[in-house]
């Protein structure tokens, strides 16, 4: 449980209503941190000034910008956190489209289920942490390489 | 002379007659032409209604979605919230972190609670809003204040409507009319649909009231696209349509015409190309003497 308050969750809807029952149920269930917001642009200044986020929840149907938008604009300052698109009934078949050509990791139908969405929120913050391990591992490969490469030539020159 | 009359009478008799049986020939041509328009007429209306239906179910299945949603999700936590405050009273005693834990779950619960308040409200705000716009299937003559049916209307049409524009509305000193107010909501959503699929690129849609002398005067106003002078003219005629041959699009603006001339009312057009169009319609403050009863939009359906 205490490993879990170090990951942050992000919510997004311009439906209050919507953003408190998620951020309640997920009060219950988990220890998250979570932050929450009913304005696209206030989260993404948030997102801006976050060190980390694993999961990032976004509406689709939102006036300022819409959730695809968003969750794309959310990838260049977190590239690493999982990206979900909460969709109403009517907005499927658009939001499904948007979600093939922005490559986002999943979807939620509203009315959600909660276990449902719980297991995406967890998954994502599984998928993220890994990717970030992923990272780092690639990036102490990368110095490795470099370094016996450097290692390599010492050794060449010490031959000639 | 006489004699030279006496077959031209015959002749002319008999041209008479069937003159006569001519005229009889098209009177009732003329007839059966008349009542297929009337019918055409009441079809017109009624696929302008079953199109507003349409709308309609679309608008309140988006708008219970939201608070429906919140709902099913509250009462999901509520319960898990119950089962686990039952399995800390199962032993009959609470440890001080089992206290704690109880805060937490009682803190988790409260959050919720707050937004069943604003759900339930909403469901309300949508049941209300469908009882001013009025049964489509039923065509009853009601005294309306157009301020709080158009609200109504803006409401239940908001999704359609989308995210990219911007709803105003300037409701000016309006008296309440005497009218068909589901016909009268069924112009104003059909102008607020032409409005916004006029700015598929976002924009503003204003919705004005005022009094006028012997009437209202509602206007819908775009920042869209405009309408061409040559295409101005024709806008009202049933099935012209500048929507590419989407089946029922092109009724909009017919059956508005038809709905305001039932009412003894008028409705015009402004447009300027790459500015933006409104459509005023003035309505009388009750339906004229011989008007109303008149075959009206619902009869058929019942």
């Amino acid at each position: 449980m205490s490993d879990e308050a170090r990951e942050t969750i992000m919510l997004v809807d311009d439906e209050q209503m919507v953003v408190r029952s998620l951020e309640g149920f997920l009060a219950l269930e988990t220890s998250y941190r979570v932050i929450s917001f009913c304005s696209p642009v206030e989260a993404l200044a948030a997102a801006e000034a976050e060190v980390s986020l694993r999961v990032v929840v976004a509406d689709f149907m939102m006036p300022e910008m819409d959730g695809v938008s968003f969750l794309k604009r959310v990838r260049e300052v977190q590239p690493e956190a999982t990206r979900v698109l909460l969709t109403g009934y009517a907005d499927k078949e658009n939001a499904i489209r948007a979600i093939n050509e922005a490559g986002l990791y999943h979807y939620l139908e509203k009315p959600w289920d909660n276990e449902h969405f719980k297991l995406i929120v967890r998954n994502g913050v599984e998928r993220s942490s890994l990717f970030n391990e992923l990272a780092s591992r690639v990036s102490a490969l990368e110095e490795a390489h470099s370094e016996l490469s450097g290692f390599r030539e010492k050794l060449v020159k010490a031959f000639l | 002379m006489s004699q030279a009359a006496e077959p031209d009478v015959v002749g002319l008799s008999a041209r008479l007659a069937e003159a006569t049986a001519e005229v009889q020939a098209l009177r009732s041509e003329l007839d059966a032409l008349r009542k297929r328009e009337l019918d055409a007429r009441a079809e017109l209306v009624r696929s302008a209604q079953l199109a507003t239906l349409g709308n309609l179910v679309k608008g309140v299945a988006h708008e219970i979605n939201t608070p429906l949603g919140a709902l099913a999700s509250n009462h999901d936590t509520t319960s898990r919230a119950l089962a686990k405050l039952q399995q800390i009273l199962d032993d009959e005693v609470v440890t001080p972190d089992e206290l704690v834990e109880v805060r937490r779950i009682v803190q988790a619960v409260s959050a919720v609670e707050e937004t069943n308040v604003m759900a339930v409200d909403r469901m309300k705000h949508v049941v209300s809003s469908l009882r001013t716009f009025g049964r489509p299937d039923r065509s009853e003559i009601d005294q309306v204040d157009l301020p709080q049916a158009i609200r109504g209307t803006l409401d239940l049409a908001r999704h359609e409507i989308g995210p990219s524009i911007e709803v105003r509305t300037d409701f000016g000193e309006t008296s309440a009319i005497v009218c068909y107010a589901q016909q009268v909501n069924q112009v104003v959503m059909n102008l607020v649909m032409n409005a916004s699929h006029a700015m598929v690129k976002g924009g503003t849609l204003t919705v004005r009231t005022r009094s006028v002398e012997q009437g209202v005067e509602i206007e819908v106003e775009d920042t869209g696209s405009g309408i061409a002078p040559e295409v101005l003219d024709r806008l009202f005629e049933p099935g012209f349509t500048t929507k590419g041959g989407r089946v029922g699009m092109g009724l909009g603006l017919a059956i508005c015409r038809e709905i305001v001339d039932r009412h003894g009312g008028d409705i015009s057009v402004n447009s300027e190309v790459g500015v933006g169009t409104t459509f005023t319609v003035r309505l009388p403050l009750r339906i004229p003497e011989g008007m109303e009863g008149g075959e009206s939009a619902g009869e058929t359906a019942e």
